[in-house]
């Protein structure tokens, strides 16, 4: 009786945290069906209008597709800069390693207010504001300690001794790093590739101080349309980003299971 | 001589050096033994060898060829690691395939060759597995072949059986020795269990701090130790402190003991194997030989392991060890028996330990 009681009551508990955590996300998913012309609950007709409005919205299908390439290009940056820097902050010995480490990851703890006003400092001197090079460098500015560290806890967690064991079988090390590192830290580059993709393609704050009026981008056309329009198009534009981290997340689940099932 | 180190040394900042003054010389197809506790340099010798870790000076070489500044890459030396080390995205082939195809071997002839390695260590027929589906023999197996097919000029194997357990790890020490004498296979073996060192090891180095203490044969490394550490290193020994007197004995507290060595001066360590020691009534007296040390003591406490007795006996020259085999025919001493304890002269180590001090 009793076991039953608390079992009971160990998944209600279980079953409230998920919907406190998941109901907004869940609930932009009708709201993005509805046929009223303002944000209500429950919806009082259902319809596919915000949807077919959101591709007619000029604006947010610009700042969607400028979002997109913006995210690849920083995503492609992240993994060009970031592995070899794991791969000497990890494989080699000198002076200053650790501090550089802590250095390099440092931006995960700083506000990114912080970090968007220093940057916009910065960049207005050299007129980047407004322009793609500027948004790009400023994300890389977040996504690198992200990827970093990834990146680092995959290449560390590597059994012990394998590059080792490929240089006495006659590998130099380039072809140490192609046929033993790399296969080994696809997981881990999957994994950052995705975090870098989600962080570039969700980052209002930086994008907000450096993209200006000029270079749309749709985190920050959203947040402009929801000062002026309280309609269903934002949970239209919602339920679609809801999807796009859905279906990333998924392709990490598989690499990763994936490299879990290579590996020891 | 096949393998040459000179004066090896390493060193990791102002620390202590981790091996310094490393001297030997090893012939073609001999099995050499790297014995010594944890941290005495063993495995860094090894490293050295292999090119993994920079010597700080000395010299290596091979066949009369300096390698000290080779890459590892390029020494052509089989290593096999303790964790095994095998490339988990590879299938078993493809490991050990590995050294061939970066030695740019033909396809035809690796596939051959990958086979008979897998054979000599017999495991055909895991060849299309991944390493995780083999279980910790098999994996060690693998990495004997992949170091093996190579045909190295020295196969370098770091502890390579503290990793299974202990009737798999007899098996495979003597299986390990049949291949390294089938293939003349100049071997250097690092561990840190005297017994596997001395059961398939042509010589044996013993290591201790960074330093060579004695290098010999096992019979040498257990019968005419170099120094207490070794003695103390391989197998188990008792030790006396005594004073050497004029007329070449050793007194030990009232006892009088005749040693191998008859002279010196000052302090001495006596050291005797508690197996070489044998028991009597103290009643049965009988002549002592002038090859014989004999003295009375009394049995302080009997431990009985299956194969043998472990007696500790309180003597006049201080508390011996004494193991004797176990036997169905007589009765064991009892705590509070008194004894005579004989053992040969030659039995009887000395060290000087006026220098050492």
């Amino acid at each position: 009786m009793l076991p039953t009681i608390s079992r009971g009551l160990h998944a209600l508990g279980i079953i409230s945290i998920m919907m406190f955590l998941l109901a907004p996300v869940i609930l932009v998913f009708p709201i993005s069906f509805s046929a009223d012309a303002h944000v209500a609950w429950p919806p009082s007709a259902w319809s596919t209008r915000w949807y077919v409005a959101l591709l007619h919205n000029e604006e947010m299908v610009t700042a969607f597709r400028n979002s997109l390439v913006i995210a690849g290009c920083v995503t492609a940056l992240t993994l060009v800069v970031a592995m070899p820097a794991a791969v000497a902050l990890t494989r080699w010995k000198f002076w200053g390693r650790d501090a550089l480490t802590s250095l390099f990851t440092a931006p995960l703890l700083l506000p990114s207010i912080v970090l968007g006003l220093a940057i916009l400092v910065i960049f207005a001197g050299y007129g980047l504001v407004g322009s793609w090079p500027g948004v790009i460098i400023g994300h890389l500015v977040i996504t690198l300690p992200y990827a970093l560290r990834v990146l680092i806890t995959g290449l560390s967690t590597m059994p012990a001794f394998v590059e080792d064991a490929a240089g006495t079988l006659g590998a130099d090390p380039w072809q140490v790093f192609r046929r033993i590192t790399l296969p080994l830290m696809t997981p881990a580059l999957v994994a950052s590739a995705a975090l870098a993709f989600i962080v570039s393609f969700d980052e209002v704050v930086i994008s907000l101080f450096i993209a200006g009026t000029q270079l749309k981008l749709l985190p920050v056309s959203l947040y402009h349309y929801v000062e002026s329009w309280t309609d269903p198009l934002v949970a239209a534009v919602s339920a679609l980003l809801v999807l796009g981290t859905l279906g990333i997340v998924l392709i990490v689940e598989r690499a990763i299971g994936f490299g879990k099932a290579v590996s020891k | 001589m096949y393998l040459e180190v000179e004066s090896l040394e390493k060193r990791y900042g102002h620390f202590a050096p981790s091996v310094s003054d490393l001297s030997f010389s090893l012939g073609q197809g001999e099995l050499l033994g790297l014995l010594g506790p944890s941290g005495c340099g063993k495995t860094t010798t090894l490293r050295m060898i292999s090119g993994l870790v920079q010597a700080t000076s000395g010299k290596i070489k091979v066949g009369g060829q300096d390698v000290t500044g080779l890459p590892t890459y390029r020494r052509n030396m089989g290593v096999m690691f303790q964790s095994y080390a095998l490339f988990p995205h590879m299938t078993i082939a493809e490991n050990v395939a590995f050294g061939l195809q970066m030695r740019k071997a033909r396809h035809a002839d690796i596939a051959k060759r990958v086979e008979s390695a897998l054979a000599m260590v017999h495991l055909s027929g895991v060849a299309e597995r991944k390493p995780r589906e083999l279980s910790g023999g098999q994996q060690q197996r693998v990495a004997l072949a992949r170091a093996l097919v190579i045909e190295p000029d020295i196969l370098l194997l770091d502890e390579p059986l503290s990793n299974l357990d202990a009737k798999l790890r007899d098996n495979m020490r003597g299986e390990i020795r049949d291949i390294q004498q089938r293939l003349r296979m100049t071997t250097v073996f690092v561990t840190h269990d005297q017994t596997e060192a001395m059961a398939i090891c042509d010589r044996i180095i013993v290591m201790n701090r960074g330093k060579l203490e004695q290098i010999g044969t096992p019979h040498d490394i257990y019968e005419n130790p170099a120094t207490p550490m070794v003695a103390e290193f391989v197998g188990r020994i008792n030790r006396l402190e005594g004073q050497w007197r004029n007329d070449g004995a050793v007194a030990v507290g009232d006892s009088l003991i005749r040693a191998k060595d008859d002279g010196g001066t000052g302090r001495v360590l006596i050291m005797i194997r508690p197996h070489r020691i044998d028991l009597s009534a103290s009643d049965a007296k009988s002549a002592v030989s002038p090859e014989e040390n004999a003295i009375n003591g009394t049995i302080r406490h009997v431990t009985y392991v299956g194969d043998t007795f472990q007696y500790e006996v309180a003597t006049t020259g201080g508390l011996l060890h004494v193991e004797k085999a176990t036997s169905s025919a007589t009765d064991p001493f009892q705590p509070g028996d008194t004894v005579t304890l004989r053992w040969k002269t030659r039995d009887t180590l000395t060290f000087s330990t006026e220098v050492a001090g």
